[in-house]
């Protein structure tokens, strides 16, 4: 009985291929058992190595840090320009889930625009597997407290601790130090921004621009390793940032802030002069001697703060502004303007120089001048007389000088343009500043280009007159005009201006010294030289020079030219330019106030201004100066 | 009356020394091992997951359900499995009535049904219904054998297993579902189907198979949810969707790949203990073994199985009937389709079903009832080499 199952359920007789049928099953799990070890062995032994580098790429996060800027230093030491630690939030994108709901989150958060912020995550994206900075200099409260409590509700956004530049001072020196900002797509194609990628900060313009790569540092980074929520686990490796150097400038504190007081002074008393317009100035100081620039203002300026954290565009919409007069621009390198007057010690040197003239050749300057049916006039309606050259400095008699205009004219080749050119004017100074203009000394040759009509293509008697007293096509840029001024004070040497002095490193160790630079000897004669010298100093000194009232008073001796240039429709441009003390010239300063009417009254008393501030002089009374040019 | 005395000194019908002569102690150990080996991973791919109220939570789980599994094999071993041909019908309905019971009070993760809880544990009763399913088909087919040459006969047959695979599809569960139709496919070949059956029967899948994947979902109906489709598909290109469906096939893949020829080490596979590979414990445990442990480990584990199929298909064919083969082809069938979708799913060449890798992933359930699997094989086992 008990068997009788095991009877029944027997492998029937007739089926002896079981056993095959046996060994087929094991066949076909054999079979299965290599497919599995061949793609075993495929993804372990033979794309082991790429599927390593996957794996490292799902744990390892490298956070770059950025090193701290240099810091920029007046020439005594005085920071202008340090650092601040600030907070900025970034996105890796290879860790962005559900992107358009936390983009739409962040956006919210950060208080931006959503299209603006996708539009830095789009280009975040071109980086996977690297953090790029989205919003910079964010609130520790609401925001980052928000972002770090709800952080698994914002996976591959990040908060990263950065440093921002801060300013001694709001709105100063604001063109000569310049800003910062992300690099452009266009600088990423330069050889200098080489090593640089796309989100990393330098320098914009002024000597941030110029000396970034001594300011920059080399950035840090931080490898950490993440889990799959993207939480940080442990810290892989840790490269320490390399702040950048410093720079040390040739500015001085006491005496920029001089130069930018003295603007907003001018253009003050020009607008109690009656010229309403008068809404932009430039003041220039540098030392003759070795070029460095002491002082560089101008006016509009802006609190270079506004771009840390990227400029909101509000601001940006304000200071582009046409009332604002155009606040990035600096005017002392790129403001291109007729010098007027102020290029007549030029005009005098260049005839004195080929012996049209002789210092004392006296010449009848009456009250117009005529060239065929053509009548020029002299400023002063009624004349001058008889004056020699030194005297017509003195005095600013055109027609002395359109009379040389005439005989200029008359040489065979362009005569004043390439005695000018010797001084600087028509090209750039070569300062260590970004974006300088090279102002224009128009000639034959310019106006055969330039000219529509063949009747305007013709270089005329006329134009020589204009170019003689700095008028017409001529243009400067008022750092010509000092570079220009300081060759004929140092007894003829065109220097190369500087606004860097040293580059120290994080330590303060000098590792760069910048040496003046000469760029042409001038060949005048010391007697030439010295008539040239002898009538801007008449300018302030003598009875009828055109800057006596503004210097009056004034205990050091100083030579300058006044210029009320004509720049039709708009207002006179006032001007001077100046050195002192005569006898051993240690600065040379050149005003402008665009529209600010006479130099003598408006541009003057702000060179006086900062030489009173140079030399430790008590600052005079001018109120109520004679108007004379 | 010799044989009666017999039988009562001995109820089992051997000594306890026959029992242990008898015992396929290779197996034994392989499966051992593999458990061990099991708990072993689980171990260092647990230690460090957030939110485990201990870090051996999963392996004191897993050590409860190898020492019941051990209990239930021994029991299992000793018992002759020749009563349940007596017991078929029985057992069947039982089964049927465990899956019907779990698909009206079950509980399981997002709606699903698949758990049913009992006072100290839950059982997951498409687990049991395996074994089960191989206890009763084997029945069914040994009492048929005669009946070979009827295509209708093969055609009940197929009914047999349908109804509890349905049952079981339905909850949803369709990787077990699958898993019952190896066992039949296994089961038909070695009882001795007719080749021209297997026509039949192949010709019938595929329509089955068109109706479901092309006609149903044309006409706006669809038996398959949307996500199973995804996961079934996207194995064969998950970089497509790497965040969505594909995220589990292309990490695993990572884990896998990136542990080359001799692994990470224990405890320090970066795509394990970081998480960026989802059920590392569960599902993907074969993953963190090839990521800690490297080719070495992996090729060592598959040849652990390879010892378990080889002895099952030697105690098959040493059977002492039909039956008993049938019950080891049932088990091999069970245990080989299980390693190979497995395992396949981790290397990136099979759709992601979720079902477990025999006596190693994480789930008592499923390891008891790899345990009785082998308690069946030893049962087969101790009987051919007794001669009973």
């Amino acid at each position: 009985m008990y068997l009788e199952p095991a009877r029944k359920h027997r492998i029937p007789k007739d089926n002896t291929s079981i056993g095959m049928r046996l060994a087929l099953l094991g066949l076909v799990i054999v079979v299965l058992f290599c497919v599995l070890g061949f793609r075993l062995w495929f993804l372990q032994v033979l794309s082991g190595d790429q599927y390593v580098s996957l794996a490292d790429n799902n744990r390892v996060r490298s956070v770059s840090i950025e090193a701290p800027r240099g810091v920029i230093y007046d020439r005594n030491g005085v920071p202008l320009v340090g650092n601040r630690p600030g907070l900025s939030v970034g996105v890796l994108p290879m860790d962005l889930r559900d992107e358009e709901n936390v983009v739409a989150r962040l956006a919210e958060v950060l208080e931006m625009p959503l299209d603006e912020l996708m539009e830095k995550v789009e280009k975040a994206k071109l980086d996977p597997y690297r953090v790029t900075v989205v919003a910079e200099d964010v609130p520790e409260v609401p925001t980052v407290a928000y972002l770090k409590e709800h952080s698994l509700e914002f996976p591959g956004v990040r908060v990263e601790k950065t440093s921002l530049r801060s300013y001694s001072r709001p709105a100063f020196a604001t063109h000569v130090l310049g800003y910062v900002g992300e690099v452009s797509e266009k600088d990423l194609t330069l050889e200098e921004f080489r090593a640089l990628k796309a989100g990393d900060k330098v320098g914009k313009d002024g000597v941030e621009r110029t000396y970034d790569s001594f300011l920059r540092g080399s950035e840090g980074y931080r490898e950490v390793e993440v889990d799959a929520m993207g939480r940080p686990k442990r810290v892989i490796q840790y490269q320490k940032p390399l702040p950048g150097n410093n720079i040390v400038l040739t500015i001085d504190y006491d005496l920029q802030e001089a130069a930018e007081r003295a603007i907003q002074e001018g253009i003050t008393r020009a607008q109690e002069d009656g010229f309403e317009n008068a809404a932009a100035g430039v003041v220039v100081a540098m030392n003759p001697h070795n070029g460095e620039i002491l002082a560089m203002a101008s006016y509009p300026d802006y609190d270079l703060s506004v771009w840390v954290g990227g400029m909101s565009k509000a601001d940006m919409e304000q200071l582009t502004a046409e009332e604002a007069k155009f606040p990035f621009l600096n005017r002392a390198i790129k403001g291109q303007y007729p010098p007027g007057s102020t290029f007549k010690p030029f005009v005098a040197a260049g005839a004195l120089n080929n012996n049209l003239v002789q210092w004392d050749t006296r010449i009848f300057c009456g009250p117009t001048f005529r060239i065929g049916e053509q009548v020029w006039r002299d400023w002063k309606e009624e004349g001058h007389g008889e004056v020699n050259l030194v005297e017509a400095l003195m005095v600013s008699a055109d027609v002395y000088f359109y009379t040389l205009a005439e005989m200029f004219y008359d040489q065979n080749y362009p005569m004043l343009q390439e005695e000018v050119r010797r001084f600087g004017f028509g090209r750039v100074t070569g300062i260590d500043l970004p974006g300088e203009d090279v102002g224009r000394v128009p000639d034959k040759d310019w106006k055969s280009i330039v000219g529509k009509t063949a009747e305007e293509r013709i270089w005329r008697p006329g134009d020589e007159v204009n170019l003689s007293i700095g008028q017409g096509y001529m243009l400067s840029t008022p750092l010509q005009l000092v570079v220009a001024l300081s060759a004929i004070a140092n007894g003829g040497k065109v220097i190369v201006p500087h606004v860097a002095k040293q580059i120290t490193d994080s330590s303060g160790n000098v590792i760069n010294k910048l040496e003046p630079v000469v760029r042409q000897e001038l060949d005048i004669a010391f007697e030439d030289l010295s008539r040239i010298q002898w009538g801007l100093h008449l300018v302030t000194s003598e009875v009828g020079g055109t800057a006596r009232a503004a210097f009056k008073g004034f205990p050091i001796e100083v030579a300058g030219k006044t210029g009320t240039a004509e720049k039709k429709p708009e207002d006179d441009y006032a001007w001077f330019f100046g050195y002192a003390p005569v006898d051993d010239p240690e600065i040379v300063v050149v005003a402008l106030v665009e529209q600010g009417g006479h130099g003598s009254s408006v541009a003057a008393p702000m060179v006086r201004r900062v030489m009173e501030a140079y030399f430790g002089v008590e600052a005079g009374e001018l109120s109520g100066i004679q108007i004379t040019e | 009356m010799i044989l009666e005395r017999a039988e009562r000194r001995r109820p089992l019908g051997m000594t306890v020394g026959d029992y242990l002569r008898s015992l396929d102690w290779v197996l034994l150990a392989a499966t051992l091992a593999l458990a061990v080996f099991g708990i072993i991973m689980i171990y260092s791919a647990t230690r460090a997951d957030p939110g485990l109220p201990s870090s051996t939570h999963y392996v004191r789980q897993q050590g409860l359900g190898l020492g019941l599994g051990l209990v239930l094999l021994v029991l299992l071993s000793v018992i002759d499995y020749r009563r349940y041909i007596s017991w078929q019908k029985y057992l069947y309905v039982a089964m049927i009535l465990l899956l019907g019971l779990t698909l009206i009070i079950g509980r399981g993760p997002e709606g699903t049904r698949r758990w049913l809880d009992l006072p100290f544990f839950d059982i997951q009763s498409s687990e049991v219904a395996k074994v089960l399913l191989i206890v009763t088909l084997a029945a069914f087919l040994s009492e048929g054998i005669e009946l070979r040459q009827r295509f209708r006969f093969v055609m009940l047959a197929v009914g047999y297993v349908l109804l509890p695979a349905a049952l079981v599809f339905l909850e949803p569960d369709l990787g077990t579902a699958l898993v019952f139709f190896a066992i039949l496919m296994c089961m038909l070949l070695v009882w001795g189907i007719r080749w021209r059956h297997v026509g039949f029967l192949a010709i019938a899948a595929a329509g089955v198979f068109t109706v479901v994947f092309r006609v149903l979902p044309s006409l706006g109906m669809s038996l398959l949810k949307d996500y199973q489709i995804a996961r079934l598909t996207v194995f064969l290109n998950p970089e497509s969707d790497p965040t969505g469906f594909g995220y589990q096939v292309v990490q695993s893949k990572i884990a896998v790949a990136s542990g080359m020829y001799t692994g990470k080490g224990l405890m320090q596979g970066t795509q394990t203990r970081l998480n960026f590979l989802p059920t590392h414990h569960t599902d993907f445990i074969f993953a963190v073994v090839g990521e800690e442990l490297g080719f070495l480990g992996a090729v060592v584990l598959l040849g652990l199985f390879a010892v378990v199929v080889w002895r099952a298909i030697r105690i098959a064919g040493r059977a002492a009937d039909l039956y008993g083969t049938l019950i080891c082809v049932g088990v091999i069938g069970f245990i080989a389709f299980q390693v190979f979708v497995n395992v396949g799913m981790a290397l990136g060449i099979m759709p992601v079903t979720g079902l477990p890798l025999p006596f190693m992933s994480a789930g008592a359930s499923s390891l008891v009832v790899f345990f009785m699997a082998v308690g069946l094989l030893e049962s087969v086992q101790v009987r051919a080499s007794l001669g009973t």
